[in-house]
């Protein structure tokens, strides 16, 4: 009951979940790309990027995203921004995030009871159960750095990294090496994880108190050197 | 004298760690470092040993060196064991209040009394992130995983990851 698909340049894994659900879920995944990804030249996103369309007359969907965006941006100082340095908009440090968000919905309405959905490396999951979950260790991708047990509430697991990928991590422009190579944050809920791992990512241990100090997530980050740090929540949730 | 000085240092450590534990906010001020010190009857057995060693020279406040024959062991005999209750103060997070607990010479609990916001919600303030060390997550390596967290993948990296595997194997 694996089931996996190509999406927003990356691949997804839904397990636990069959019939209906699993099209379902794949099609709440094809809208997203088809509106926000900015590899498709006909996508909406893509479209204001040219210029074609004003964001003033773009979908409610993609200006709703864009405010959210903007309103992480606000939270996490500007650590987190949908605008790259050359001026685009990009929201892909959200979309996919949001994505997962409403599949999870859509799978609990239907009724599945132990669930979990990997997209690219971010994991929600769903049910009365402990679903064990590894991190990949930055510097060996087939090694694992440690395994935690998401359980509810904390349902939600997100990593972001300065190494893969970098590219969607803008470092306010600077050429300095990020100070945390990767940063996984377990929330309850993705998209909360999700931001604020890119954020801590970007904005180094400045952020990384900031973060710990105003929400309510636990966070397991690695330095350029290889040094780990961690909430107490991720010692608690680390499996045995 | 001797367990004058190792209370001194006790307490004076116990201090350091109530103020880091706040992370740089207003002092707290341990209401029992007068009535434990006040008595200084000490225990110590041992005559031939001079060395001592564990009341540092660091702290100022009652560290008064005077007899020699204090062992190593000094602290566990002068501590009074107890739960000693810090007095409140206001935080960005609301007021805050600890209780310590000093169990055989050591503080064994640090607990948190009174801490709440001013909406009157519990909230957490030594959430931070610290150290911590390769073998402190070893035995979870191990672990049988159903799922792996990383860096977004491309689609190209996602056939040598670790997911990869573990989907193929329909686990």
């Amino acid at each position: 009951m694996r089931h996996t698909f190509e999406t927003m340049g990356t691949v997804a894994s839904l397990e636990g979940v069959d019939g209906v659900t699993t099209g379902a879920v794949r099609e709440i995944f094809e809208a997203a790309d088809a509106r926000f990804s900015l590899y498709r030249a006909d996508s909406e996103l893509s479209r204001v990027a040219s210029g074609a369309l004003a964001l003033t007359a773009a979908s409610p969907e993609l200006r709703d995203a864009y405010a959210d965006a903007l309103a992480w941006g606000t939270l996490t100082s500007g650590a987190f921004t949908p605008h790259r340095p050359d001026g685009v908009v990009d929201l892909n440090g959200i979309v996919k995030a949001q994505a997962i968000d409403r599949a999870g919905e859509r799978i609990t309405a239907d009724g599945w009871r132990a669930w979990s959905l990997n997209v690219g490396g971010d994991i929600l999951v769903g049910g009365p159960g402990r679903h064990t979950t590894g991190i990949v260790d930055p510097f060996d991708r087939e090694t694992l750095l440690c395994a935690i047990e998401l359980r509810a509430p904390r349902v939600a697991l997100a990593t972001s990294g300065s190494a893969e990928r970098g590219d969607h991590i803008w470092l306010g422009g600077s050429a300095a090496p990020a100070e945390f190579v990767q940063v996984s944050v377990m929330a309850d809920d993705i998209v909360t994880a999700d931001v604020l791992a890119t954020a801590i990512v970007a904005g180094g241990s400045p952020l990384l108190d900031e973060v710990t100090d105003r929400w309510d997530v636990d966070v397991i980050a690695v330095t350029r050197t290889g040094a780990m740090v961690a909430t107490p929540g991720i010692r608690a949730a680390l499996a045995v | 004298m001797r367990t004058r000085a190792v209370l001194g240092s006790i307490f004076a450590s116990l201090g350091v760690l109530v103020i880091g534990w706040q992370a740089g906010n207003a002092a707290i001020t341990s209401t029992s470092t007068t009535t434990t010190s006040s008595t200084p009857t000490t225990t110590t057995t041992s005559g031939g040993s001079s060395s001592g060693g564990t009341s540092s020279g660091s702290n100022t406040s009652t560290a008064t060196t005077g007899s020699s024959s204090a062992t190593t062991a000094a602290p566990a005999t002068g501590a009074t064991d107890g739960t000693y209750t810090g007095s409140s103060v206001n935080t960005r997070f609301g007021p805050v209040q600890v209780q310590v607990t000093i169990s055989g010479g050591a503080i064994t609990d640090v607990t948190a009394i009174q801490l709440t916001n001013t909406d009157g919600r519990s909230v957490q303030i030594s959430n931070r992130a610290a150290p911590i060390l390769a073998s402190e997550v070893l035995a979870s390596q191990s672990a049988q995983v159903s799922n792996v967290g990383g860096a977004t993948y491309t689609t190209r990296a996602y056939l040598q990851s670790l997911q990869s595997a573990l989907d193929q194997a329909g686990f």
